[in-house]
C-alpha cells in the first residue's frame, strides 16, 4: 500500500547568525493510511520542524514530500491546495492556537464558509455543532459564542481539534497537543482522538518529549525516535517500548518513572558520558550519540554516519553501526567518566 | 466627514424623521417602545445634523438595536441548550438578514454598556456630545454676529471688550460682537479639520504598518527609512515653514499636510504589532487552513491591533487640534471668522490680552479646546474596554 504522506531525504536549515544549521537531516519516513505515529525525542531534535514540513507551514531544504506515491510539486496548484488542506496541524499551546478577537462560533465557521465545506449558513451553523458535539463539547449552544478566554485549556484543545476537522482533514499533526492541558484531562483528550480517528479514518503524527505518553497513545501504532534531527529508531511500539534497541532509546525508557516503588527500585539506570546535548550548530562526527553514549566503539561510532537499517535480533529498524554489525553494547570502560551498569 | 459640515437645515430634520420612522416603526411592531422611541430620536438627530450621509447609516442600526431587544423573546437555535438531533437551523433569508443585525445590535448594546460602565470615559464621551451638539444645533439658536457693534460701548470706556453679563454670558469682544455666538459658530471646523487630520495620519500609518509589518523586504526598508527620516525632522516646526510656504485653499489640505508629518510614529507601532503578530499560533493555522492572505490581515491580524489603533486615532486628533490652534496663534494660515483658534490670535494681536474685562473674550476658547481635549482623552480610556473582548466582561 502507498503511504499517504512519505517523506524522502529531507533536510531543513536554518540560518542562524549567517551559519546554517541542519535541524533536520536525511529524514525518510513513510506513513499508512489510519496509522498513529509518535515522534519522539528531546526538545531541539527536530520533531516540531518535521510536524511543520508534514502540514506545510515549512518546506524541506532538500528532498521531497510524496503524498500517494507522487511528489507534491507534481500536482496542480488547484490540487495543492486541496493536499494541503487535507494535512492539518494542532498546536501545542491552546492560550495561543484561538485568536482571542474571535468567539468560537466563528472560528470555526470561517473555514467552513471559505472553502464552501457546507451548504448555505444553515448548513455551518448545523455543521459547527456536529464538530463541537464531535470534540465532546456539549451543548454546544453554550460554547459557540463564548471568547476563547472564556474556556478552560482542555476545552480550547478540543476548540482547536474541531477546527482542524473543518475541513475533512486525512491527516493531523498533533503536536504536543496535551502537554500544556492539565494531566487530569489528557487521557480524555487522548481517548477522542483515538475515537475520531477510527470514525474519521484519519492518520495521527503524534509529537511528544514524553516516552511514556508516546506508548499509552500509540500503543497499536508506530514510534520514532529523533535525536539531533534524525531518526534514529522506527518501529512498531510493541517491539520499541519490549526490546529497545538504541542505546537513545534505552537511555530513554529508563528515565520514565514508574509508579511502582518495586520497579522503580530494581530498574536499571543507564548513566550517559555526558548530559548535555551538543549544539545543532556543531553536531559530533560519526554518530551524533557517540559523545553521549557509554557503549560507544572509538574508531566506529565516530567516523561515518549510521543509517537506518536492520539490526540482528531487533524487529525495528536503528541507526546504529556497532548493533548493525552484530557487535554486542558493552559499557565502554575506558572513556567512561561516571561508572554506569550493564544494560 | 463631508456631510458633517452641513449645518442644521429644516431638510436635514425632514430627512431625520423619516429615516427615524422605521426604528420607530420596528419598535411599535416588536412592542419594544423604548428602544423604538430612543432609535427615532437617534435617527432625527444625526439626519439634522449630517442629512442623509448620517440618517441612512442609522436607520440601520438602530433597526438592528431595536432587533436585538425583540431576538432575545425568539430564541436562537444556535445557541439553545438543546442536543444536536433536536434542533433545525433552517431558516429563510430575511430570517437569516434579522438574525445578522440582531447580532449587529446586540454587539452596539454591549459596547455602549462598556461605554456606561467606566465612569471617566463615559464623562468624556459625554464632553465629547455636548461640543458637537452645541457646535451643530446652537447655530440654530444663536444668531451670527459677524459686524463690529460700536454701539455697545460702555460709557466711559474706550474699548468694545466687556466682561461677562445677563445679556451677553460670555462678554462682548474687540468688535463688541457676542462671544457666545462666536464660541457656537466657531467650534464645528476646528473640530473636523483636527478629525479629518488624525483619520489621515492614521490610516496612513496603518496601511503602510501593515505593508511594512506583512510584506517586509525592500518595501519594508524603504518604508522603514522614510520614516525615520521624517522623525527626524522637528515636526511643528516644519509645519510651521510648511504652512507658511502651501498656500491653503481648504481647511482638508492642512489635514493632509499634518497627516503626511505625522503618521511615523503610529506606522513603527503598528508594524512591530503586526510582526509579533503574525507568528500567533492561531495566524499560522489560518494559513494551515488555507484562508487566504486577506482574511489574515483582516480578520486575524487587524482585530487585535483595533483597540490599539483607536486610542491612537484619540490621541493623534488631540495632537492635530494642538496643533492646528498653535498655527493659527502664530498667524501661519488664512484666519477665518469665526473660529476658536482666530479668536485666540485676534485677542493677542489686539492687546487685549492686557485687559481684565477680556477674560471672557480669551478664557471662551481657551477652555472650550482644553476640555474637549480632556473629554478625548478620558474617552480613549473606554474605548480600550469596547475594542478588547476580554475587558468586556460578563455575557
Amino acid at each position: 500500500m502507498t503511504p499517504v504522506i512519505e517523506l524522502r531525504g529531507v533536510n531543513r536549515t536554518f540560518i542562524k547568525d549567517r551559519k546554517p544549521i541542519p535541524v533536520l537531516q536525511d529524514i525518510n519516513l513513510g506513513i499508512e493510511e489510519n496509522e498513529i505515529i509518535c515522534l519522539v525525542g528531546e526538545s531541539g531534535c527536530g520533531k516540531t520542524t518535521t510536524g511543520k514540513i508534514i502540514s506545510g507551514l515549512l518546506q524541506p531544504s532538500s528532498g521531497e514530500m510524496l503524498f500517494r506515491g507522487r511528489p507534491i510539486s507534481s500536482y496542480d496548484r488547484k490540487e495543492q491546495a486541496v493536499i494541503r488542506r487535507q494535512l492539518q496541524l494542532v498546536h501545542q499551546d491552546p492560550f495561543a492556537s484561538l485568536n482571542p478577537a474571535h468567539t468560537i462560533g466563528d472560528i470555526l465557521g470561517f473555514p467552513l464558509k471559505r472553502h464552501r465545506m457546507v451548504d448555505g449558513i444553515s448548513g455551518v451553523r448545523r455543521r459547527i455543532w456536529e464538530l463541537l458535539t464531535m470534540v465532546d463539547l456539549t451543548p454546544p449552544g453554550d460554547i459557540v459564542n463564548k471568547y476563547p478566554h472564556q474556556l478552560s485549556g482542555g476545552q480550547r484543545q478540543r476548540v482547536s481539534i474541531a477546527r482542524s476537522l473543518t475541513v475533512n482533514p486525512k491527516l493531523i499533526v498533533a503536536d504536543e497537543a496535551v502537554s500544556m492541558v492539565d494531566v487530569s484531562i489528557r487521557i480524555s483528550l487522548l481517548k477522542m482522538l483515538h475515537e475520531l480517528r477510527e470514525r474519521l479514518g484519519l492518520t495521527i503524527v503524534f509529537i511528544t518529549h514524553d516516552l511514556a505518553l508516546a506508548k499509552y497513545f500509540a500503543w497499536e501504532g508506530r514510534i520514532a525516535v529523533m535525536y539531533l534531527g534524525r531518526i534514529v529508531e522506527i518501529g512498531r511500539t510493541q517491539d520499541v517500548i519490549a526490546s529497545p534497541a538504541h542505546p537513545y532509546t534505552r537511555a530513554l525508557l529508563a528515565a520514565v518513572p514508574e509508579a511502582d516503588p518495586d520497579l522503580t527500585r530494581h530498574k536499571q539506570v543507564l548513566r550517559l558520558r555526558s548530559d548535555d546535548i551538543p549544539s545543532l550548530s556543531d553536531i559530533p562526527p560519526g554518530c551524533a550519540f557517540h559523545p553521549r553514549c557509554p557503549f560507544h566503539v572509538p574508531g566506529l561510532c565516530d567516523g561515518v554516519v549510521p543509517a537506518l537499517g536492520d539490526g540482528p535480533g531487533f524487529s525495528q529498524q536503528v541507526a546504529c553501526l556497532p548493533l548493525q554489525q552484530g557487535i554486542p553494547l558493552v559499557v565502554n570502560q575506558t572513556s567512561t567518566q561516571n561508572a554506569g551498569q550493564h544494560v | 466627514m463631508i456631510g458633517l459640515d452641513t449645518v442644521a437645515t429644516p431638510v436635514g430634520l425632514l430627512i431625520g424623521i423619516v429615516c427615524g420612522l422605521i426604528p420607530l416603526a420596528a419598535g411599535i411592531h416588536y412592542k419594544q417602545y423604548r428602544a423604538g422611541i430612543a432609535g427615532f430620536i437617534a435617527c432625527a438627530l444625526t439626519g439634522f445634523g449630517c442629512g442623509l450621509i448620517g440618517g441612512l447609516p442609522m436607520i440601520v442600526l438602530t433597526y438592528a438595536v431595536v432587533l436585538s431587544y425583540a431576538y432575545v423573546n425568539r430564541q436562537d437555535p444556535f445557541t439553545s441548550r438543546a442536543a444536536l438531533t433536536e434542533v433545525d437551523f433552517s431558516e429563510t433569508r430575511v430570517e437569516s438578514i434579522q438574525r445578522v443585525l440582531a447580532n449587529i445590535g446586540t454587539g452596539i448594546r454591549r459596547s455602549f454598556r462598556a461605554l456606561t460602565r467606566n465612569k471617566a470615559g463615559f464623562l468624556g464621551f459625554l464632553g465629547i456630545a455636548f461640543f458637537i451638539l452645541v457646535t451643530t444645533f446652537g447655530p440654530l439658536f444663536i444668531p451670527y454676529e459677524g459686524e463690529a457693534q460700536m454701539d455697545r460701548r460702555q460709557p466711559g470706556s474706550r474699548v468694545l471688550v466687556a466682561p461677562p453679563s445677563w445679556e451677553h454670558p460670555l462678554g462682548l469682544d474687540w468688535k463688541g460682537r457676542d462671544v457666545l455666538s462666536h464660541m457656537v459658530h466657531g467650534g464645528q471646523r476646528l473640530i473636523i479639520t483636527s478629525i479629518q487630520a488624525g483619520l489621515i495620519a492614521t490610516a496612513l500609518a496603518v496601511v503602510l504598518g501593515s505593508a511594512a509589518g506583512l510584506l517586509g523586504g525592500p518595501i519594508d526598508t524603504v518604508i522603514s527609512a522614510v520614516a525615520n527620516f521624517i522623525l527626524t525632522i522637528p515636526g511643528f516646526p516644519l509645519l510651521i515653514v510648511l504652512a507658511a510656504v502651501v498656500d491653503f485653499d481648504s481647511d482638508f489640505m492642512l489635514a493632509v499636510l499634518f497627516g503626511v508629518l505625522n503618521w511615523p510614529t503610529l506606522m513603527r507601532a503598528v508594524r512591530a504589532q503586526v510582526l509579533s503578530l503574525r507568528e500567533r499560533d492561531y495566524v499560522q493555522a489560518a494559513f494551515v487552513l488555507d484562508l487566504g492572505l486577506w482574511h489574515i490581515i483582516s480578520r486575524e491580524v487587524f482585530p487585535n491591533m483595533v483597540s490599539y489603533i483607536t486610542v491612537n486615532l484619540i490621541f493623534t486628533i488631540r495632537i492635530a487640534m494642538y496643533s492646528i490652534v498653535g498655527l493659527t496663534f502664530l498667524g501661519m494660515v488664512p484666519l477665518r471668522d469665526p473660529d476658536w483658534a482666530v479668536m485666540i490670535f485676534t485677542g493677542r494681536q489686539q492687546g487685549v490680552i492686557f485687559l481684565p474685562q477680556a477674560a471672557g473674550m480669551l478664557l471662551s476658547p481657551i477652555i472650550a479646546i482644553a476640555l474637549f481635549q480632556l473629554s478625548l482623552v478620558l474617552f480613549a480610556r473606554s474605548l480600550e474596554e469596547i475594542f478588547n473582548p476580554r475587558l468586556r466582561s460578563g455575557v
